[in-house]
């Protein structure tokens, strides 16, 4: 039984209800489910997901992240990512020696790439794979729980900015979004307000009168 | 706080500042209020001002501090020199370390640390003016900036103190109160199960007086968590386009 609507407000500790499977945010205690993050709660069937309103980045495998090197070990880097969490970058990556070869040839301390997330353990410890350098470009910081709405249902909201705006746009999962060429200040003004509007229905329509009207 | 005759604290059955025995200060409670914090809170109570702010999760250094099971939750508390009547000296004192402590003890009781091996979660908690009660003041914008740091919690925190004045049981005391009265009693609960995550007690009550300021504090504990919730409840509207999207900014 449910103790609320879908697209409820909760905060912390509220009773969402019983007989019913809790998925992320939320936590079952003596048969009820509660929220444990205020934000905007999802139902989906028998399923219960709390959508987080904000809060930090913890690696998933799998994702694609915009990381600063950090430090050049032998074999390897490490990088920031923008999380409680340090990623290692194994050598192997670009050469087939890495032991052997000086890997600041290849990336330094300072330099910003982004990188594929290939595994993570259960202390989240993870490692880095197949890096690709930014060299130019700007890099805005976004919440990274607000994210998944600036890629959209299968891309849709992403796609559209980049046509849009004719800029190139890579976004990590980790709060960092890389943008170059086309309609800079466009590009950047629309994701802002994605991150500020986040789980508005029917944002993506919403969005594209907005982009048409200020790339008129 | 061994009574002080001379002062009268209660006249007519009211308080010195016109409240009821009941009755609490005006409240004020805004979040996100430091950009550049993972969450904060702003809570005016009566004349507390109390800012707070919250960093993290993120790495623990030293290295062998970190526990791969769960996160470390460090609280500090700081009275601003500015904060009372005779300028304090600042850095950390014994108050000020213990109520970093209980602070700290009352908040990992809620907050799920287990979701954060390794890494540490700092809450800084500054009184910008004291006027009695800091620490539950305190205890209170801590909660609320955690939830606005969307760090995975059981429950808010709620706190409010009862103590004694004049031979009369009341609740949330005020600095004349606080300094000339018998008893003071901080406390805070988590509001879903009623449980007790501190408690303390200056002062003497006897067993039934005690049981009266109990439930007052209590009661004072649920109204604060009604203006916990209705803040953090205001601050997602923009979260959920409530009142449509401003084009202008």
């Amino acid at each position: 039984m449910l103790n609320i609507k879908d697209r409820d407000l909760v905060v912390p500790g509220d009773l969402i209800g019983n007989e019913i499977v809790p998925d992320m945010n939320c936590y079952m205690e003596g048969g009820n489910v509660y929220s444990a993050v205020e934000g905007l709660v999802r139902v989906d069937g028998r399923k219960i997901k709390v959508v987080p309103s904000s809060g930090g980045y913890i690696p998933k495998r799998e994702d694609v992240v915009i990381g600063v090197i950090m430090d050049v070990l032998t074999g390897k880097w490490l990088v920031d990512i923008n999380s409680p969490y340090i990623c290692a970058m194994s050598g192997e990556e670009v050469s087939r020696d890495a032991a052997k070869t000086d890997l600041s040839r290849y990336y330094k301390v300072g330099d910003i790439i982004t990188a594929k997330i290939g595994s993570v353990n259960e202390v989240y410890s993870c490692q880095l794979m197949k890096p690709w350098k930014i060299e130019s470009g700007l890099i805005i910081d976004v919440n990274p729980k607000r994210v998944p709405r600036v890629v959209g249902k299968q891309k849709s909201m992403l796609n559209m900015i980049r046509e849009k705006t004719g800029s190139r746009v890579i976004v990590g999962q980790n709060g960092k979004i890389w943008i170059k060429d086309g309609n800079v200040d466009l590009a950047v003004n629309t994701i802002k307000k994605i991150e500020k509007y986040a789980q508005t229905q029917g944002l993506t329509d919403q969005i594209a009168e907005y982009l048409d009207k200020e790339s008129r | 706080m061994s009574g002080n005759g001379d002062v009268v604290l209660i006249k007519d059955g009211k308080r010195l500042d016109g409240r009821g025995f009941e009755e609490l200060r005006d409240i004020k409670m805004e979040v996100s209020v430091l950009e550049r914090a993972a969450g904060s809170a702003y809570v005016e109570w009566g004349k507390n001002k109390v800012m707070v702010g919250v960093y993290g999760p993120r790495e623990l250094h030293p290295k062998f501090l970190q526990d791969p099971t769960k996160a470390m939750l460090r609280c500090v508390y700081n009275l601003a020199p500015f904060s009372v009547d005779e300028r304090k000296k600042p850095g950390p004192d014994r108050r000020s370390v213990e109520i970093s402590k209980v602070t700290s003890e009352a908040l990992s009781s809620v907050v799920m640390l287990e979701r954060f091996p390794n890494t540490v979660i700092d809450v800084f908690i500054e009184i910008l003016q004291a006027d009695a009660g800091t620490r539950c003041v305190g205890l209170t914008a801590a909660s609320l900036a955690l939830a606005d740091a969307g760090i995975p919690m059981k429950d808010l925190v709620s706190a409010c103190s009862a103590g004694k004045v004049d031979g009369q049981v009341v609740v949330d005391l005020m600095k004349e109160e606080d300094n000339f009265g018998e008893c003071d009693l901080p406390m805070a609960i988590i509001p879903k199960k009623g449980e007790i995550v501190l408690l303390q007690m200056d002062g003497k009550l006897s067993r039934d007086e005690f049981k009266e300021a109990y439930k007052l504090a209590y009661d004072g504990c649920m109204k604060v968590y009604d203006l916990q919730r209705k803040t953090l409840m205001e601050s997602m509207k923009k979260f959920v386009g409530e009142g449509g999207i401003e084009n202008g900014d």
